[in-house]
This record gives structure tokens, C-alpha cells and sequence, in this order.
């Protein structure tokens, strides 16, 4: 099922209204492949994290909408991208999801490529005339931001300093909550599958208004940060953020007092942190980021800066997707590892308190949305956000402005 | 040593478990359990340490209390209603424990899972189970269940039943 009208071109303008969207774009088949070409393979995607790849010929595998990748760790330790496809007949090269590597040998005919994906050897050479140097893997364009590596399948287009806009700072508080400035990602990826369109993640995660209700379960049986958030609407201090570029948050830290309220801790807990905190950035500052702690915030459009767990969405079609992750670890601060993990697995993947209830609900959603095509609303909070002089649109926890942000995205890029 | 005897008593104890878990008999299934427990489902049969990686979940004894007492609140929206699951067990194998008195077990198993509350999909989960357990045989105390699935390092559903 799809559109009514399934011959002429999608209309987004129409499907996109400031204050609500259709329910096709969820189960649309055509929706889906403009997306697939439009945001993740002519924009910028996320792909991993440099911590994952420390050593040379280390890679992971990664999906960029429907392109397998491999992110690998070069002889001149740079990390590059390259499509995972033999540049001779285009088998798959490399199947597993990680691994060391000395050279990317195609297992079909034995084209062999190095670390920084040039063909370097082609077998029986006497028939093949052509110089190797044209035969190089495919690289699509590459940055990274702190580490956080993205790629972008077109040559052309804006950078990735110019798809992250204002929201590098949200990297920025991330970082700055190890003492030494970096993450490290070395725990593994736990992957969890949904039933329903991929875009549900970056909306439901972000989403302040269903943690009442969705939750309700995990508030009434866990003792934690999110309890303060439930509450009557007046009291509530946690506000939304349309960052731009659709980048949205859930800012926290407008109702934190206490330093490392957002780790569920006191100082007293974890002297050698707190300590390493103070000689790194000096005590008021290192206080101050203790405080505000780490955001909660989807970076269009694949990545959830998930307080201290990093999320991958991957889209796998148009009513099944898969949301991966991470716990965040602190470079200089292992001794908080541990909880680390726990609280990770407490809050994301198949068996959470949280998560696991989440993707309940975007599966029904999904279902009902496949049933017909109604509209969905997103005008909570038009009449009350307010812009802040950096751009930002501010508006209470359980309003829908980081959503309409996510969706004016969207819809700039979807209409090209 | 595991006698005959032993092992008798041991798989009764397997199915038994294996049944309030099907059924979700949330509070006898909580009551097997002994105060050092390790409830841990790694992803899959690899080298995993969970002093290191992230597992699907990691629980001791007060994770699975307040694991159960969210199922019990009637909120727990992946399991309303529960989901409706048999699992079958083979391949049982009997081995002494760490310490005097304790025994662990390690079997095969397929559950299927009704996924009733939201895709209405049937769920296959496949793998092999360790358990550790000490005492009285006919009542023993369950210390150590760690669930190795087959597809744990690939993208799977939500489990918030019991596993
Ligand atoms: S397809 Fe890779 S060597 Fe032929
Ligand atoms: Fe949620």
C-alpha cells in the first residue's frame, strides 16, 4: 500500500506540512528508495568511530543506506571508507562485520587491494591490459568530526562541517566528558531489530512527551534521572532543541543542579573521575560540564548521541530497520566502565527497561499506519517555542518542536 | 562426580525452569534464584567478557528483582499481553562445579515466541543454555544462567520475556 496516486512524483510539500505529516511516508515503498538516494546516499551518513579501527588493517563493516562500506585503519594510520564491492565484477569483499586485515582480497578471482584501497595485485596478469591504477576501491567523501566518521556517497555537496551546523557542540560535550577529550568505542555493538520504519528511531528518541506513558512501567519500577522528568507540566525544567540541519535534543541538563546527576551518581562515587575531570579542564569548568553531562540528541540522520550510549539507525527497508549500540566510554576514565555497560544494556537494545517498549510501540504504529494513511499531528508546542539568539528552537520537554525539526530537514532535502 | 541420580534431579530442575519460563510465572521463577546470581545473555557464543562488551543483558540479583517487578507492573508494553512461548530442550550434558555441592548443566534449546503484543511474528530462538546451580537437588538454588543464541551478534527482536 502506499500513495493514491502512485504515477506521478511524490509530492513532499504535500506530505511535509509544518504541523503535520502523512502516514505514507512510513510505509511507502518509493518514499523509501528517494530516501535511501537523497539523504543517505547524496548526504552525509555516519559510519563508525575511529576508536573502533585503532590499529592498521583494522575495519568494520557498515551499511550507508543500501551501500555496504568498509571503514579501515590505513598503513599511514589514516581511517578511510571504501564501498565493498571488488572493482572487477563486483563481488562483496569483505564479509565480516570486523576483523584485521593486511590487503582486501576479493575471494572470487583474487584481486587484491591494500589498506588504502589501491588494486595491487591482479592474478595471472598476462591477460589483463588495462593499468591496475583505474581499478581502485571506490571512496566515497570522508571527514570525520572528534572522531565520529561520516561519508557521503556524492563527490559533491556540502561538507561535514556544514551538515553538522551548530551541532558539533553536541559532539564537543560528549568528548569533553573524558579527561583526555575522547571516546572510546571499543565494547561492541548491540543490535536491536524494529518492525517499523526507520525514521520512528530519531523521532521516538528525542521525543520527551511519551516517557510518562511509553515508560510508565519503567517509572514505576526503577529508581533513576528520568523520575524528575515526570511530573506535572509546569514543573518540568527539561526542554526540546531543534538544532538545525535536523539535529534535534532533549536537553536534561536545564533541570540538573547536582553534578553527575545524569550517571545516576555523586562525586563520592567516583573520586578518580571527578579528580581527572578537574586537572584536565580546572575545577569550575570540569564541574560545570559534570553538571550538564552528555546529550541526548539525534544527529541527522543516522546518529543518536544517546547520553553515554552511541546509536547507529540503519534502514534496512521500508517497515524494518535496526538501532545499534554502544556503551560511550571516557579515554582516562575506565573505572566507570563497568557501569557504563550496565546502564547501557539497562536503557538501549532487545532486553531494556526502556528501549524494549519503544520498539513495541513503533511496531503497532507501523501496523496501524499500514492500514490507511492518516495524517500525524506535530503542532505541540508551535504557540510556545521560542528561538534562542544562536538559532536553536527552544520550546518545553513534551513539545514536538525537535520532531518538526527533524521533519523541516527532511523535507529540504527530500524535495532536492 | 554426577551420578545417575544427580543428573535425574538436574534435568528435572531444567524443565521445571524451562516451564515458569514459557509460562511466565514471574514470582517462582524469580524464587529459583540465589542471592550471587548471573543472568546473561552475551551476543552469541563468542569470547565475550562482560567486564568488557555490551551484552543483550547482564543481570545479578537485584537486576532480575526489578527485571520482574517491571513485568509485574502492568505497564511493560513488549509483554502485554505476555508473550505466549514453548521452548524444547536437548543435548543435556552434566558437569560438576567450581565447588563442592554445585553442578552445572549445559543444553541445547528452540523457543518459539509468539511476538503477540505488537508484530504478531513468530520469533525462533535458538541456542545453548548454561546453568549453575548448589544445594538439595530436588530444590536447588540457581546461581549461574548464561544463554548463548546462535544469532546473538546479528540484529534481533525485543526480549523482555523470560529467556
Ligand atoms: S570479482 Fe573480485 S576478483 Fe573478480
Ligand atoms: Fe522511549
Amino acid at each position: 500500500m502506499g500513495r493514491m496516486d502512485n504515477f506521478s512524483p511524490i509530492d513532499y510539500g504535500e506530505l511535509v506540512q509544518e504541523d503535520r505529516i502523512h502516514g505514507s511516508l512510513y510505509i511507502d515503498e518509493d518514499v523509501y528508495n528517494d530516501e535511501m538516494d537523497r539523504i543517505f546516499h547524496k548526504g552525509w551518513a555516519f559510519v563508525g568511530h575511529d576508536s573502533e579501527i585503532p590499529n592498521v588493517g583494522d575495519y568494520v563493516t557498515r551499511m550507508v543506506g543500501k551501500q555496504s562500506v568498509i571503514m579501515m585503519r590505513s598503513k599511514d594510520m589514516k581511517v578511510r571508507v571504501f564501498l565493498n564491492r571488488c572493482q572487477h565484477r563486483g563481488n562483496q569483499l569483505c564479509n565480516e562485520k570486523q576483523g584485521n586485515k593486511r590487503a582486501l582480497a576479493c575471494p572470487y578471482h583474487g584481486w587484491a587491494y591494500n589498506t588504502e584501497g589501491e588494486l595491487k595485485d591482479v592474478p595471472y596478469k598476462g591477460g589483463f591490459d588495462k593499468p591496475l591504477s583505474d581499478f581502485n576501491l571506490e571512496q566515497p567523501r570522508t571527514d570525520d568530526y572528534r572522531g565520529f566518521v561520516w561519508a557521503c556517497l556524492a563527490q559533491e555537496g556540502i561538507s561535514l562541517l556544514e551538515h553538522l551546523g551548530r551541532a558539533t557542540e553536541l559532539f564537543d560535550r560528549a568528548c569533553d566528558l573524558s579527561p583526555e577529550g575522547e571516546l572510546n568505542l571499543t565494547a561492541g555493538w548491540d543490535r536491536h531489530r524494529y518492525l517499523a520504519n526507520w525514521k520512528m528511531l530519531p523521532e521516538n528518541d528525542t521525543d520527551g512527551y511519551h516517557v510518562n506513558f511509553t515508560h510508565r512501567s519503567f517509572v514505576e519500577a526503577i529508581d533513576s534521572q528520568y523520575g524528575d522528568f515526570v511530573q506535572e507540566e509546569e514543573s518540568i525544567e527539561g526542554v526540546v532543541i531543534d538544532w538545525g540541519m535536523g539535529h534535534t535534543e532533549i536537553d536534561f541538563a536545564r533541570g540538573y543542579k547536582e553534578p553527575l546527576k545524569w550517571f545516576g551518581v555523586t562525586e563520592a562515587k567516583v573520586p578518580e573521575y571527578v579528580q581527572a575531570m578537574k586537572d584536565a579542564y580546572g575545577d569550575e569548568e570540569a564541574m560545570e560540564k559534570l553538571r550538564v553531562g552528555p546529550p541526548h540528541a539525534c544527529i541527522f540522520p543516522n546518529l543518536f548521541l544517546g547520553e553515554m550510549n552511541i546509536v547507529i539507525f540503519q534502514p534496512e527497508a521500508v517497515g524494518g530497520c535496526v538501532q545499534w549500540h554502544t556503551p560511550m566510554f571516557l579515554k582516562g576514565a575506565e573505572q566507570l566502565n563497568y557501569r557504563l555497560l550496565r546502564q547501557s544494556e539497562g536503557a538501549m537494545g532487545p532486553s531494556s527497561f526502556l528501549v524494549a517498549d519503544d520498539a513495541t510501540i513503533a511496531q503497532l504504529t507501523q501496523r496501524t499506519l499500514e492500514q490507511g494513511q492518516p495524517w500525524c499531528d506535530l503542532s505541540r508546542g508551535m504557540g510556545r517555542e521560542v528561538e534562542e539568539p544562536n538559532g536553536n528552537l527552544v520550546s518545553h520537554m513534551t513539545d514536538e518542536t525537535n520532531n518538526r525539526g527533524f521533519w523541516k530537514h527532511y523535507k529540504v532535502v527530500m524535495e532536492g | 562426580m554426577v551420578t545417575d541420580a544427580d543428573e535425574k534431579a538436574l534435568t528435572r530442575f531444567v524443565y521445571r525452569e524451562a516451564r515458569l519460563a514459557d509460562e511466565s510465572s514471574y514470582d517462582e521463577w524469580e524464587a529459583l534464584w540465589d542471592d550471587d546470581a548471573v543472568y546473561w545473555v552475551p551476543r552469541g557464543d563468542g569470547e565475550f567478557d562482560p567486564a568488557k562488551h555490551v551484552s543483550h543483558l547482564y543481570d545479578h540479583r537485584q537486576r532480575i528483582a526489578t527485571r520482574i517487578r517491571q513485568l509485574k507492573t502492568g505497564y511493560r508494553y513488549s509483554q502485554i499481553p505476555v508473550s505466549p512461548m514453548r521452548r524444547m530442550i536437548s543435548n543435556l550434558e552434566f558437569f560438576d562445579g567450581e565447588n563442592e555441592g554445585e553442578f552445572e548443566v549445559q543444553y541445547n534449546f528452540i523457543l518459539a515466541e509468539l511476538a503477540i503484543q505488537s508484530t504478531h511474528e513468530m520469533n525462533f530462538w535458538v541456542g545453548r543454555t548454561t546453568i549453575k546451580v548448589r544445594g538439595d537437588l530436588d530444590v536447588p538454588r540457581l546461581f549461574y544462567k548464561k544463554i548463548a543464541l546462535v544469532d546473538g551478534d546479528e540484529p534481533i527482536p525485543s526480549l523482555s520475556f523470560i529467556i
